[in-house]
């Protein structure tokens, strides 16, 4: 390995909470939350993949591979879900869509 | 002799919860009757049980308390200090329950009347009989409550009611040192049974018994109504007459010295107690004694000349005179309940009109009840030759005899007392029974005054019952004669009992103490002659009409003592009361309650303002709970 | 050297992240992810996944990415002045519990050993290929599966009535 694995899971990690941190500031705006959440998945992306590079298996990089398929797929889904809750609301504002309560 | 005396507790009491339970639905004649029969089954046995009698015997009926060291049988003791009392409970009371039955003849109440009396003559006698402290107790508190009950009779109004719970409450105060000195004793000598204690006198120290000593006075001083626990026996003349003469004359208020006198072989090694008791006995016989002659109402100066009385008999027992005082107790008896049955015959034919001072003229409308009561009063006075004369002279010699600074200083407050009560005692007959001349004019607003003079109607039985009770009162004094005389029955039977002492004394020096007795008496009657006999007593007629002042006003309300207890004790009570209720009780606890539960909804609010529907919400409480398990898990590990 | 690159790449990384998360106007956001992107392919292939690095680039930086912005620019949001910007008091929970998050992870990471930086190991193709049609050939068909059901939701979800 180039740097110790320590570096790349600390350089996950980072790019994690930043992930984190944007789903939390942005919860009022779905589009901004989406977006953490590819950051969150990213970093567990590069966290399998300082794995696979450690042992020497090439396991860790198909998970990277299926992370990846699985985000296509959830974003495509949940864009559709915000494009059919604008035509709803005409807003992309969390807040509005409090109909769950109590 | 089980069985008489097994017989005599369970009599009355048969006939008091037959009366209790279905007393309302047996005819008026029947519930009489069973009341007035089974007291006088129980005067019965007592005759029986007085023929068979040889020597102090106990007798043990059942078991009642029994855990551990402390056992409390019911088994009653029989010598001739109960037996005496026993004989004197049944007859004076059979001899009231028949007078009740005419006084109370327009009362509907009559079932719990005569339940009340029944119950209370099982009381007393229980409480006469009783071998140990806890079964004497339980006379003790049954007397009580019977009292409070028959005091407050006509609860309706609330001047009985209070002079019931009055009594009551007072008398507690007494009960409550009983009590005390009952678990004291049982501390000390691990028995609570009279005979074994009064045996186990000289086991302690004298500060132990004198200590005692004191704790039995109180609660004596409660029941008898003695200093300063005297003040409920006044008001307690709310209740029906037959009640007052019953109970405040003749038994009830004499338990106290009986009390005393059954416990004198343990508590009489103390000689600071006996001095005690002795100076409570004579301070409230003067007490009582000029409280009574200010006295406008005919009842309440019967009573304070009870108090009066009972202070003669407590002086007794603290000079150590047993005889003395159980002769004077027997009297005492005799010619109270004679007074007190003689002034419910006088206020029954004034239409129940109590105020003396608006009396008059009885001696000639009815003489039936003159006489009677006069022979009553000659024994109060303590006239020669009259029972009440041997029996008050008895205590004085007794007094005399004990020598010392403070006996002798009692003898002569006892020998100035003597004089107001003869004062006193014809003061209530003249103004009741004199006048009524034909050329003296009626006090107004009489029923004299509205019949026109005719006479007034007293129903027969009343009357009757009088007879008897005058001739024991003014015969009694057969039954202790002094040395000079002949001996004293009473002295020697009561000598047999363990622990009385018979006071033997020179032949002149009795004659000479009677001398000065029998002048001091003449001398009182004197005095009252001239103040309210004959002409003199339109005057004091006329001067009654303002209201009084100065000496008599004080006299009058019994030196102020229930004003004293009120500001003494009364109202800082209520003041605490009113404070711990408003200010704890609703302030404190309630409020906090009340702050709680809606501490607690707020609360409960707060919460649920969590579900907002709403994923920003959500969303960040998510992250909060990852962040506190990783945190945790970080902590754990490092 | 490789060690040099890896560590600037991280900075570059991290700094658009940084960026793209504080910026108001989404387009610009998506683009600074962008960047993120391709830096974060770059240490892919540093870290012996050229695969992986260039599925990251073609897929994610390639087609989510500018769905996000087909998006966008359909449901008109790129006016940043309409939107609502989170102020203070949505900055410094978040800040605060990414803090404590990263604070647990890194320690619980750094309780391993270190290894010794070495040779750069390099899983082939071949390689890769073989283990993901050998031993997760299930995944691949269960994956297949999973995006033909993306795709009907998706359908279903934007059709008009």
């Amino acid at each position: 390995m180039i740097v110790p694995l320590l570096h790349v899971l600390i350089l996950a990690g980072i790019l994690f909470v930043l992930g984190l941190v944007c789903v939390l500031v942005w919860r009022s705006n779905i589009i901004m939350m989406l977006i953490g959440i590819e950051v969150m998945l990213n970093a567990a992306m590069l966290a399998f993949v300082g794995g696979a590079n450690r042992w020497g298996m090439a396991d860790g990089q198909v998970f990277a591979l299926m992370i990846m398929a699985m985000t296509s797929a959830e974003v495509s889904l949940a864009l559709a879900l915000v494009v059919y809750l604008h035509r709803r609301k005409r807003t992309v504002n969390t807040d509005e869509f409090s109909e769950m309560k109590g | 002799m089980k069985l008489y005396l097994a017989l005599i507790l369970l009599l009355p009491l048969l006939g008091g919860v037959v009366n209790a339970v279905i007393g309302r639905k047996l005819p008026r004649r029947l519930s009489e009757t069973l009341a007035c029969g089974v007291v006088g089954g129980a005067f019965v046995c007592a005759l029986l049980a007085f023929s068979a009698y040889r020597a102090p015997v106990k007798v043990e009926l059942c078991s009642w308390l029994a855990a551990f060291d402390f056992k409390a049988p019911i088994s009653l003791y029989l010598d001739p200090l109960s037996l005496v009392m026993m004989l004197m409970i049944t007859f004076v009371c059979g001899l009231i329950h028949l007078y009740s039955v005419a006084y109370m003849a327009d009362d509907p109440d009559y079932a719990r009347f005569f339940a009340l009396l029944n119950l209370f003559v099982f009381a007393m006698l229980t409480l006469v009989l009783a071998e140990n402290l806890p079964l004497l107790y339980l006379g003790w508190e049954g007397v009580g409550f019977c009292s409070y009950a028959l005091i407050g009779f006509w609860y309706r109004e609330e001047k009985n009611a209070t002079a019931g719970r009055k009594a009551f409450i007072v008398t507690r105060v007494g009960d409550t040192a009983f009590g005390i000195a009952i678990v004291w004793m049982f501390q000390l000598f691990n028995t609570v049974s009279i005979t074994e204690l009064n045996g186990m006198g000289f086991l302690m120290p004298a500060g132990v018994i004198t200590g005692l000593g004191l704790l039995l006075l109180v609660s004596a001083m409660g029941k008898s109504a003695q200093m300063p626990l005297m003040v409920w026996l006044p008001d307690a003349m709310a209740g029906p007459t037959p009640v007052s003469a019953l109970i405040h004359a003749a038994t009830m208020v004499t338990a106290g010295v009986y009390l005393l006198a059954r416990m004198l072989p343990l508590v009489g090694g103390s000689v600071a107690a006996l001095a005690v008791i002795a100076l409570t006995g004579g301070v409230t016989a003067f007490y009582a004694a000029t409280c009574a002659l200010a006295q406008r109402d005919l009842k309440r100066i019967l009573a304070y000349s009870t108090i009066s009385q009972i202070g003669y008999m407590m002086l007794g027992v603290g000079a150590g005179a047993i005889t003395a005082a159980t002769f004077h107790l027997l009297i005492h008896a005799f010619f109270k309940a004679l007074l007190f049955l003689g002034a419910g015959c006088i206020i029954t034919a004034m239409h129940h009109e109590q105020d003396i001072f608006r009396m008059g003229g009885l001696r000639k409308s009815i003489p039936l009840t003159f006489w009677p009561f006069l022979a009553g009063a000659l024994c109060l006075a303590g006239l020669p030759l009259t029972g009440g004369f041997f029996s008050k002279d008895a205590i004085l010699m007794a007094v005399w005899l004990k020598g010392g600074p403070l006996y002798s200083g009692l003898y002569g407050l006892g020998l100035f007392t003597a004089l107001l009560t003869a004062i006193y005692t014809f003061r209530m007959v003249y103004l009741v029974f004199g006048g009524g001349h034909s050329s003296e004019p009626l006090p107004t607003e009489t029923p004299l005054h509205h019949q026109g003079g005719g006479s007034l109607r007293v129903p027969r039985l009343m009357e009757w019952i009088l007879l008897p009770l005058a001739l024991l009162g003014l015969f009694g004094g057969v039954l202790n004669l002094p040395a000079w005389l002949g001996e004293g029955w009473l002295g020697r039977f009561l000598v047999t009992q363990a622990g009385i002492k018979e006071t033997g004394a020179l032949h002149a020096l009795e004659l000479a103490l009677q001398g000065v007795a029998a002048v001091i008496a003449l001398l009182g009657v004197a005095i009252a002659h001239l103040r309210y006999g004959g002409a003199r007593r339109r005057e004091r007629l006329a001067a009654a009409e303002t209201p009084p002042t100065g000496l008599t006003a004080f006299c009058l309300h019994g030196w102020y003592f229930d004003a004293l207890y009120r500001f003494l004790f009364i109202r800082p009570f209520e003041a605490l009361a009113r404070i711990l209720w408003e200010r704890f009780d609703e302030g404190v606890i309630d409020d906090s309650l009340d702050r709680f539960a809606f501490v607690l909804g707020r609360t409960g609010q707060g919460l649920g303002s969590w579900t907002t529907g709403r994923v920003s919400a959500y969303i960040l409480s998510f992250a909060a709970g990852a962040a506190l398990i990783l945190g945790y898990l970080a902590w754990v590990v490092l | 050297m490789e060690q040099t690159l890896f560590y600037i790449l991280a900075v570059v990384a991290v700094i658009a992240t940084g960026f793209a998360i504080t910026e108001k106007h989404a387009v610009h956001a998506i683009v600074y992810l962008v960047t993120s992107f391709f830096a974060l392919a770059a240490v892919f292939y540093l870290l012996g996944a050229p695969l992986v690095a260039v599925f990251e680039v073609i897929i994610y930086a390639g087609a989510i990415m500018v769905l996000f912005l087909f998006v966008i620019m359909m449901l008109d949001l790129g006016h940043p002045e309409k939107a609502g910007r989170p102020g203070s008091r949505d900055w410094w929970p978040a800040l605060l519990l990414g803090g404590i998050t990263l604070a647990a992870v890194i320690s619980l990471f750094s309780n391993q050993q270190p290894t010794a930086p070495g040779k750069l190991p390099f899983v082939s193709i071949h390689d890769f290929g073989r283990t993901l049609f050998q031993n997760y050939g299930i995944a691949v068909e269960v994956i297949s599966m999973q995006l033909l059901f993306a795709l009907v939701g998706a359908l279903y979800l934007g059709r008009r009535r």
